[in-house]
């Protein structure tokens, strides 16, 4: 066997093993094994352990909330997103994070690595970095506010509000129900609010301790 | 308290198609926004057999998601990842029963006379004159009861706005909004809880369904039926909500079909159809937006940021330098992404929330413009934008305006979001750099939900894809009542215009039809 067939060998089981190999099962539907390894290590790394808001990102909820946006997604967004979550994890290639093994892929940089990693994107002079850095945060931001507690923590959890019942809730059903499931009937239409809203009101439910 | 619907008219849904299926009526209205509610509601009123069709399914507050991410994958198209190319930036547009209004902030504000004379100077406009819209803008105010902002739920964001406004001697007042009993709770974009946002859904379409009219949700309109010069109906698939699976077949024949299916989804269907209406060549050309940038500060105090109007207060000081100046909120996670940081710098930028507010400005971009096509492989169109170099600087010195705002209303720290600048500013001086520098578009981080032009009304037939009355010159019985139909930016926010249009075409429709 020639030396570059070795060597072509030697080049596809590095690939294969940065691609595909060494990732863990994961819980999730939607979130590949390598774009799992990624979101977590990208969700610790925004929002580590610690600080004024104790909860990081993987105690968040942030990879089974991205799962859950994923599967909430149409076929060509959800693409776009999986495509996001390769580029970020394999294009420490390109562009290396500071350190010894900066071009390692994200998931396997040491914590400071990531940091200063996501931190190259924020501030890149090419603006296409910046804008794939920008959809990623975005994503996980949204995952980490997803959770009750760090809302609660930032004292920025909604309030319960008291939902009147208008004219049209005797009309719709929720979305995708039958109109069989119109639970309201023209006594139960009430008055519209009349006072704001106290910040002395209760949490709403889904935010409660 | 509102009046109980005795059923005269009709609503269909998702789970009540079965199969194929023909209608007819004497128009039918595609869209259900504020433009097409609207004249839905008056074509009703003028006696007709209305059909108004949407394409998303009406939503009631147990589908409304507080969650910003998940709330944008229901109620948005694609999601909420809709962006330009070009000057890539993300803009959105609503899919459900009421369109934008459901989402949206509620902001009805009429452009001043400039922006109508100069509209009947540039585009050959002879009845489009402020005093000729004036009826049509008193008509949908006296339905939606739209008003300025009551100061009981302003909230400190929007009271720091006018503060700062007042210190440095802008104009600025109360947004007038179409909202009846607000609680402040923040949530607009969300879907009001509080069912105190006149979105169409509660509002027009129920009035509409009062007077006969019926509307037909979960159907996406495919094409435009047409016997020579004439437009004679609509036809395309029943699509599930969500997840936009299609399945049966509809038809629905009408003596007039008017089109408000927002500015990027008409002019598609005008291709789609056979390329109609486009004898001027300009379906899908000229397109323009209102990109916004948006500015965060951090006062002493508290500010209770998720408490009050969504952008309850508004300054038009700069409006003829050609931008506006608003309060801005939305979901918190929304909000904070334009933070600087990393991992325990980023959490403690998060941790100052509770001290924040953010404001915006809306551009009026009327040296950029851009272009819609259909995209390959699907119903979603491929939105091309290149923002003008000198509109650019309009977006610079609206964020230096901004920043001054924050300054004089107290901030000790304003982010002004700005790549390659720095990322906080604390002093005028600091905030300089905001005069001085030569910034290119790709460092603003501008979005955009105003979008406009693509079928523009013109009073030279070889110029324009409709006239003042929004029909269209190439075919009889077609109509466009979307901001599609403005020839240029109205310089405010644009729904309110877009429905005294549409009451305006409406009339005219009500004639012929």
């Amino acid at each position: 066997m020639s030396a570059a067939l070795w060597v072509a060998l030697a080049l596809l089981a590095i690939g294969l093993r940065r691609l595909g190999l060494g990732y863990r099962p994961t819980p999730f539907r939607m979130l590949f094994r390598h774009e799992a390894a990624f979101v977590e290590a990208a969700s610790d790394s925004m929002f580590p352990p610690g600080g004024e808001i104790p909860e990081s990102g993987v105690e968040a909820g942030i990879p089974a909330h991205v799962d859950r946006y994923l599967e909430a997604m149409p076929a060509r967004q959800r693409l776009l997103i999986h495509a996001l979550f390769l580029l970020m994890e394999q294009v420490t290639l390109l562009f290396p994070a500071p350190g010894w093994g900066g071009w390692r892929r994200f998931s396997s940089l040491t914590p400071v690595q990531r940091v200063a990693a996501l931190e190259g994107w924020r501030s890149s002079r090419l603006f296409p970095r910046r804008l794939a850095f920008l959809a990623l945060r975005s994503i996980l931001t949204m995952g980490y506010f997803s959770c009750p507690s760090v809302l609660r923590a930032m004292e920025l959890a909604p309030l319960d509000i008291r939902t009147p019942v208008v004219e049209a809730d005797l009309l719709y059903p929720r979305a995708g129900r039958p109109k069989s499931e119109i639970a309201f009937g023209p006594k139960d239409v009430t008055d519209l609010l009349e006072h704001p809203l106290s910040p002395k009101a209760p949490l709403h439910p889904e935010y409660r301790g | 308290m509102s009046v109980p619907f005795d059923g005269q008219g009709e609503v269909r849904v998702f789970a009540g198609y079965d199969r194929d299926f023909r209608e007819e009526a004497d128009v039918v209205v595609v869209g259900s926004g504020p433009c097409g509610s609207v004249a839905a509601y008056e074509l009703a009123r003028a006696g007709r057999r209305v059909v108004l069709v949407e394409e998303g399914p009406p939503v009631v507050p147990e589908d409304f998601v507080l969650d910003g991410s998940l709330s944008m994958t229901r109620l948005m198209r694609e999601a909420g990842l809709r962006t330009t190319t070009g000057s890539v930036m993300p803009t959105m547009q609503a899919i459900c029963l009421g369109g934008a209004s459901v989402v949206n902030s509620a902001m009805c504000i009429r452009p001043p006379g400039f922006v109508f004379e100069r509209w009947c100077r540039e585009f050959e406009l002879e009845r489009t004159a402020p005093a000729d819209l004036a009826p049509h803008f008193e008509a949908v105010a006296e339905f939606l009861g739209i008003a300025p902002t009551a100061r009981e739920v302003l909230g400190p964001r929007n009271e720091l706005f006018a503060r700062g406004c007042d210190a440095l001697g802008y104009s600025s007042e109360p947004s007038p909004r179409n909202v009846k009993g607000c609680v402040g709770s923040g949530e607009c974009f969300t879907g009001c809880r509080a069912r105190a946002k006149q979105s169409m859904d509660i509002s027009y379409v129920p009035a509409a369904m009062r007077l006969g009219a019926r509307v037909l949700t979960s159907l996406q309109v495919q094409s435009i039926r047409t016997q020579g010069r004439r437009a004679t109906g609509v036809e395309g698939q029943v699509v599930e909500p969500f997840t936009g699976r299609r399945s049966h077949r509809f038809r629905i024949d009408a003596r007039a079909v008017v089109l408000a299916a927002g500015c990027m989804a008409t002019p598609l269907l005008l291709k789609r159809s056979g390329d109609l209406a486009n004898e001027s060549g300009q379906v899908g050309e000229n397109l323009q937006f209102h990109p916004g940038v948006s500015v965060m500060g951090i006062f002493p105090d508290p500010t209770r940021p998720s408490f009050g109007a969504t952008q309850g207060y508004q300054s038009l000081h700069f409006l003829e330098q050609g931008f506006k100046l608003e309060v801005l909120w939305a979901p918190p996670g929304v909000m904070a992404v334009r933070l600087p940081g990393q991992g325990l710098e980023y959490k403690r930028w998060l941790a100052c929330m509770p001290h924040a507010a953010m404001f915006d400005a809306i551009v009026c971009c009327e040296r950029s413009s851009g272009r819609v096509r259909p995209r390959r492989g699907g119903l979603d169109p491929s939105i091309q934008f290149h923002l003008d170099p000198v509109d650019v600087r309009t977006l610079q010195r609206a964020t230096h305006e901004q920043v001054k705002i924050f300054l004089a209303a107290g901030a000790h720290t304003v982010l002004p979001g700005v790549s390659g600048l720095p990322d906080t500013m604390r002093s005028l001086e600091e905030a300089e750099i905001l005069a001085t520098a030569e910034l290119r578009a790709t460092q603003f981080s501008a979005a955009s939900t105003h979008a406009f032009c693509t079928t523009r009304m013109h009073g030279d037939r070889g110029r324009g894809v409709v006239d003042e009355t929004g029909r269209c010159y190439d075919h009889d019985g077609l109509y466009v009542v979307d901001t599609g139909i403005f020839p240029r930016s109205p310089s405010v926010n644009p729904m309110y215009t877009g429905m005294a249009l549409a009451h305006r075409a409406a009339g005219a429709i009500a004639q012929e039809a």
